[in-house]
């Protein structure tokens, strides 16, 4: 059974249709890829999971998307909170508020008054151990946040989405800020969350689809062309335009 | 002509146009402080005035003067503020919007003059608060609500938008998201413009000319309903009315107006440097 599954998903921005007649499941606590060209609809489809497309002037969704067999964009469905909350997002930019370590891990709870105050050093300290900062971090938690690197900001910012404990972790592109080493050891992080978490990452990188997926959807002009097993797609994909973008022939 | 010349020249004329815009200013302070130190004492600052104000202090004036500007800030601040907050965090681009923000560019260039006759009007006739602190207060505020609003609405630009998105992300509403995640960055921003426009405004003279200030109080206020003197006023009067006042304490005064005004321009530079060192996002 799918964690998060669409059927016929449409959206439009105003008259642009960018998301054209999706259909897909992602699987519990596996690792899916959606990888594309730029401009090919992964961000808005990521964003789709969490509503984040609401905000957007103009934004028209049809179809139908379910998170644990509860439709999102049913018309009595308007618990954006609770959604969000089981739908965790990790973007492109590490971007922690300019507020201490602390501050920013326990940022969810305050607002939400989801534990009592007492709780928070226990959520912060394992917020960060799985993450694996807390060795590197637990001296320097009221330190600013902007101060660490960036490889190190973006595991403060994954610390900050699992503290609010969601089943689901969206990552839109979480390398492509940092470099290659840093991006090894986020992608060995994704490998150790995954025992907790389903996760779906949206990359530039075909061969970090490669290395961190199960699964693979690839999209192109707004299009699911293909979704799979990440094996398959990548060694015997199954629509030549899948195989001329794994092979190097579009942008 | 050589380029090196040339260029000279340009730089020159730039450097000679800074120094004269540069220049007033110094010339009066200079002339302030070289005039009025003596007159400076202990008790001009803290004592009544006596003699037909020829005499004893400047004290009444000044209270005056900050109870204005507080009173009119604890109007004007909330107001604007969350006027800044409808425009730059949920106002559609509509027309509606549009003529909003024609106004307020209107409202700031009105001339101050006109302020005080409308708070005439408005406050002190048709609300019938009489010529008080509350309608010198609320007439500044007014004044100020432009200056205030556009402050804001800068401070509240310069919240990078991915603080907005990480809060909705994590499940905040908007309102949570502008509570939390963007106004707490906006308020050193917010509060350097509010500094500035107050201090601007305890200068000003037209706008409490009607509505608050007083010729010669030998009390202070004990009400916001009272009349007060007021620091400008009091230098236009002892200027321009009472003969035979020494030179000294007329500038004294004007050394005291000056000081306020320049201590609260202080305090927003302050307070904006500050917030440069932090903001690094
Ligand atoms: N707010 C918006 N309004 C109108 N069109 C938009 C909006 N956001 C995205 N689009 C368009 O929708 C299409 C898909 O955009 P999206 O950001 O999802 O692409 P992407 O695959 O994530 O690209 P990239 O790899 O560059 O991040 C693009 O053609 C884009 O121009
Ligand atoms: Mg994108």
């Amino acid at each position: 059974m799918s964690k998060i599954l669409a059927k016929n998903l449409n959206l439009w921005y105003g008259t642009f249709h960018a998301l054209q007649n999706i259909n897909l499941g992602f699987g519990e606590r596996r690792i899916t890829a959606i990888i594309g060209p730029s401009g090919c609809g992964k961000s808005t489809l990521l964003r789709v999971f969490n509503r984040m497309n609401d905000v957007v002037e103009g934004v028209k969704v049809g179809g139908e998307v379910l998170i644990d067999n509860e439709n999102i964009f049913d018309g009595d469905f308007n618990d954006l909170v609770k959604l969000r909350k089981k739908v965790g997002m990790v973007f492109q930019r590490p971007n922690p508020f300019p507020l201490s370590i602390y501050e920013n891990i326990v940022f969810g709870l305050k607002v939400h008054h989801l534990v009592k105050k007492k709780e928070f050093n226990a959520i912060v300290q394992e917020s960060l151990e799985s993450v694996m900062l807390w060795n590197d971090l637990k001296n320097k938690l009221h330190k600013n946040a902007l101060g660490l690197s960036l490889e190190q900001k973006q595991r403060l910012c994954i610390a900050r989405t699992i503290a609010v404990k969601p089943d689901i972790v969206l990552m839109d592109e979480p390398c492509s800020a940092l470099d290659p080493q840093a991006t090894l050891k986020i992608e060995e992080l994704m490998q150790r969350l995954k025992k907790d978490y389903t996760i779906v990452i949206v990359t530039h990188n075909m061969q970090q689809a490669a290395r961190v997926s199960e699964d693979t959807g690839f999209m192109l002009l707004g299009e699911l062309i293909e979704f799979g097993r990440t094996a398959d797609i990548f060694t015997a994909p199954k629509d030549k335009r899948t195989e001329e973008y794994i092979t190097g022939r579009y942008g | 002509m050589k380029t090196t010349t040339k260029q000279k020249i340009a730089f020159s004329i730039l450097f000679l146009c800074t120094i004269i815009v540069v220049l007033p200013v110094v010339c009066i302070f200079w002339i302030i402080i070289k005039n009025g130190y003596k007159g400076i004492t202990w008790q001009f600052i803290t004592a009544m005035p006596t003699e037909g104000m020829r005499q004893g202090g400047v004290y009444p004036a000044i209270v005056g003067t900050l109870y204005l500007v507080c009173l009119s800030i604890v109007f004007s601040l909330p107001m604007g503020v969350m006027a800044a907050v409808y425009l730059n965090e949920y106002a559609k681009d509509n027309l509606l919007t549009r003529l909003i923000r024609l106004a307020i560019v209107n409202l700031a260039g009105v001339s101050s003059v006109v302020y005080g006759l409308f708070g005439l009007a408005l406050f002190v006739t048709f609300m019938k608060f009489g010529v008080s602190i509350l309608s010198g207060a609320l007439t500044l505020a007014i004044m100020n609500l432009p200056v205030i609003i556009t402050a804001s609405r800068e401070a509240l630009a310069s919240v990078p938008y991915s603080f907005r998105e990480v809060s909705l992300s994590l499940g905040l509403s908007r309102w949570q998201t502008i509570r939390h995640s963007v106004l707490p960055f906006a308020i050193p921003g917010i509060l350097t413009g509010a500094i500035l426009s107050l201090a601007r405004a305890a200068g000003e003279t037209a706008p409490i000319l009607f509505t608050v200030a007083a010729f010669y109080l030998p009390h202070l206020p004990k009400s916001i309903f009272d009349q007060a003197m007021v620091l400008p006023y009091h230098l236009y009067i002892i200027s321009t009315q009472i003969p035979n006042i020494s030179r000294e304490t007329r500038y004294a005064t004007a050394f005291v107006l000056v000081g306020i005004v320049f201590t609260m321009n202080i305090f927003a530079v302050i307070i904006r440097s500050r917030l440069r060192k932090k903001k690094k996002w």
